[in-house]
């Protein structure tokens, strides 16, 4: 797959997101330097990256705030720090940015255009583990309603800008991510639905947590005797064949899958993100990385 | 492990209202909805209001999309008591907030002012925060009407833990006197109230709207104003919804399930409920694995070695599954406040579309 600068990693909430977004982050890296970013200010993604392994020298871990991005905003709108400063102070500044709808959502995506331009410039990538599918996709259609609001304006220059770079394949896709359940499936069949209605990039569907495949109809046939076995043995089964049928149902609807193993680890750790890592190594290891722009963008 | 009354029949009769939290994924719509309808077949009169329900939910409990915001859902088949009634209903945020307008606007020209307001029209859709106050709103009025015996609450999903319960402060907050005297009065009116820094705050977004083109300001002094009259109203509603969260009879229920990420998620929502002073009712591991088959019968039955060998791997490969849900479990356990029940729903085995697959995701509850 040819990937863009900047992938948005998001899914149903339970599917694994945070650990895709370190593990793709942790392969891209070994060719690239890469940012590993997150949405939600709590740093939890960067935490599954193991500051040991040599490789993450090349990986910087960000985290991008609402209110960061309002505080960088205002900075450059107003170029006094001091007054900058004590209108961010000002409960009644606080109220007035609350009822501006979606602004500091905005500027969220200001910021990851800011991000995917910088990582064309130095031939970098980023990955952002992004909100669940639902949040993800207001967060990627406040731009349009940014620019009804603002009919003229800095505003309104910055997010026409916005919905170039959304649209733009080069710099900007979606990775989602799913589980073995129906719900997941249909979540992201939507989600890539509403992906194509926006114009946005879907790169492929991350199938999370796929148990290899152990047991055959007919074995599991013979197991009757040893009822809770032959449960268990039914269960992974199932899980197979479920897996079978979403990259069916995937595919059809043009969105390109990778599996990814469930780790049958008693716990998960860096060592368990570097070993998916290398999965998606092999997946994207043969694409050339898209050319650095000489453009300013 | 005992059978859990307490979320049964049992103990839910003392209680008027039960909401459901946790973080994104965990199955807390599932859970809401087999909670209430378990009570319902149980004969009581119950309410159970969803916010982002998942399709095949919708289609169990009659709520497809299309279909209006209340459903009767039918019982029948379920071996339901005498006096059972289960309503099912979906949050309209901007229908709620429309209705509360409708009921504090001190006249007709008001309440026109507000709902052709252009940051309302967007307030009331777009803004983080509001769809939790109207599901806080909607519950009150669910709350007042008798005929009610229980309502069971699953919550929207929250961006910070307890965005939800602390909605009607913060609604307040942005109603309150300071912000609305700022923008609301006139330039010449009591001017002597008003700090440098407010005044500062003025000059600057006025900049603001200067410079982002938003040209929104003369849009929030109106939307500030024509609240004039009802903030008394909204105050009122506000601390009857305080009160409803921390009465008695209401139940908070926390539920997550035994996965390292979703236990940290629902420790900061212990830390953050206690910061609010509301008492956690319980905590639900949702789709706790089943108890695994012994490795000895393996070696026991009559079989081909090569299959033995793969049972063996099965049984090793879901084993550590389990450790690391027992593992997950423990530090949750160390999360919980002394006092607080932890209760398991096992994992049902497939993914529930039917209202039976309800009642027994409610009845196979247990205490841990």
């Amino acid at each position: 797959m040819a990937l863009p600068r900047l992938i948005l990693v998001t899914g149903k909430g339970g599917t694994g997101k945070s650990t895709v977004a370190a593990a793709l982050a942790m392969a891209l890296a070994r060719r690239r330097p890469t940012t590993l970013g997150d949405l939600d200010g709590r740093g939890s993604v960067g935490r599954l990256i193991d500051a040991r392994a040599k490789e993450h020298s090349a990986i910087e871990v960000i985290t991008i705030t609402p209110r960061g991005e309002l505080e960088a905003f205002i900075d450059r709108i107003v170029p006094l720090r001091a007054v900058s400063r004590r209108m961010l102070q000002s409960r009644t500044f606080g109220y007035v940015t609350a009822a501006l709808p979606g602004l500091e959502a905005f500027l969220m995506l200001e910021r990851l255009r800011l991000i995917a331009g910088k990582a064309a410039l130095e031939d970098r990538f980023a990955v952002i583990d992004a909100p669940a599918t639902g949040h993800a996709l207001e967060l990627l259609a406040v731009a349009k309603g940014i620019r009804k609001l603002a009919p003229s304006g800095t505003l309104h220059r910055l997010s026409s800008a916005v919905e170039e770079f959304l649209i733009d394949r080069n710099r900007c896709g979606v990775m989602l991510t799913l589980t073995l359940e129906e719900l997941a499936l249909r979540e992201s069949l939507e989600a890539a639905a509403a992906l194509r209605e926006l114009g946005i990039e879907c790169i492929g569907a991350i199938v999370n947590m796929v148990p290899p495949a152990l047991f055959t109809a007919a074995e599991i046939a013979q197991l009757r005797p040893l009822e809770a076995h032959a449960r268990l043995a039914e269960r992974r089964r199932e899980l197979s064949e479920f897996a079978e049928r979403a990259r069916e149902e995937l595919e059809r609807a043009g969105i390109a899958v990778t599996e990814l193993p469930m780790l049958f680890e008693a716990a998960l750790g860096a060592e368990e993100v570097q070993a998916l890592s290398r999965r998606f190594e092999s997946e994207l290891l043969d694409t050339p990385a898209p050319e650095a722009e000489s453009t300013n963008r | 492990m005992k059978r859990a009354a307490m979320l049964g029949l049992g103990e839910l009769a003392d209680h008027r209202l039960v909401i459901c939290l946790g973080p994104g994924g965990v199955g807390k719509t599932t859970l809401s909805a087999a909670l209430a309808l378990n009570a319902a077949v149980g004969g009581r009169a119950v309410d159970v209001m969803t916010v982002d329900p998942a399709p095949r939910l919708l289609d169990a409990l009659g709520l497809s999309a299309g279909n209006s915001a209340t459903q009767m859902v039918s019982l029948a088949g379920l071996g339901a008591h005498r006096g059972a009634r289960l309503r099912a209903l979906k949050l309209d945020a901007k229908m709620t907030f429309d209705a509360l307008i409708e009921r504090h606007a001190p006249s007709a020209v008001a309440r026109d002012a507000i709902l052709g307001n252009r940051i309302y029209r967007n307030l009331s859709t777009a803004l983080a925060g509001v769809a939790d106050y109207m599901a806080m709103e909607k519950l009150i009025e669910l709350h007042d009407d008798s005929t009610t015996g229980l309502i069971v609450l699953d919550t929207p999903p929250a961006r910070e833990a307890i965005d939800f319960l602390d909605a009607p402060r913060r609604m307040l907050e942005l109603l309150d006197s300071r912000a609305v005297s700022l923008l609301g009065v006139g330039r010449s009116a009591s001017r002597g109230r008003w700090s440098m820094l407010d005044l500062a705050a003025r000059a600057v977004l006025a900049a603001f709207d200067r410079l982002t083109g938003l040209h929104l300001l003369s849009d929030v002094q109106a939307f500030v104003r024509s609240f004039d009259g009802m903030y008394a109203g909204f105050a009122d509603r506000a601390a009857q919804a305080q009160a409803l969260i921390r009465d008695r009879q209401t139940l908070v229920v926390l539920v997550t399930t035994a996965e390292a990420e979703r236990v940290d998620q629902a420790g900061e929502f212990i830390d953050a409920l206690s910061a609010m002073g509301i008492r956690l009712g319980a905590v639900a591991v949702n789709r706790m694995m089943a108890p695994l088959p012994r490795a000895s019968t393996i070696a026991k039955a009559d079989l081909p070695a090569a299959l033995k060998h793969k049972l063996k791997r099965n049984l090793d490969d879901f084993g550590a599954l389990k450790r690391r849900e027992t593992a997950a479990l423990a530090q949750l356990r160390e999360r919980v406040p002394s006092g607080t029940r932890l209760i398991a729903a096992p994992e049902l085995g497939r993914e529930p579309r039917t209202l039976d697959d309800l009642v027994e995701i409610a009845r196979n509850l247990i205490a841990h």
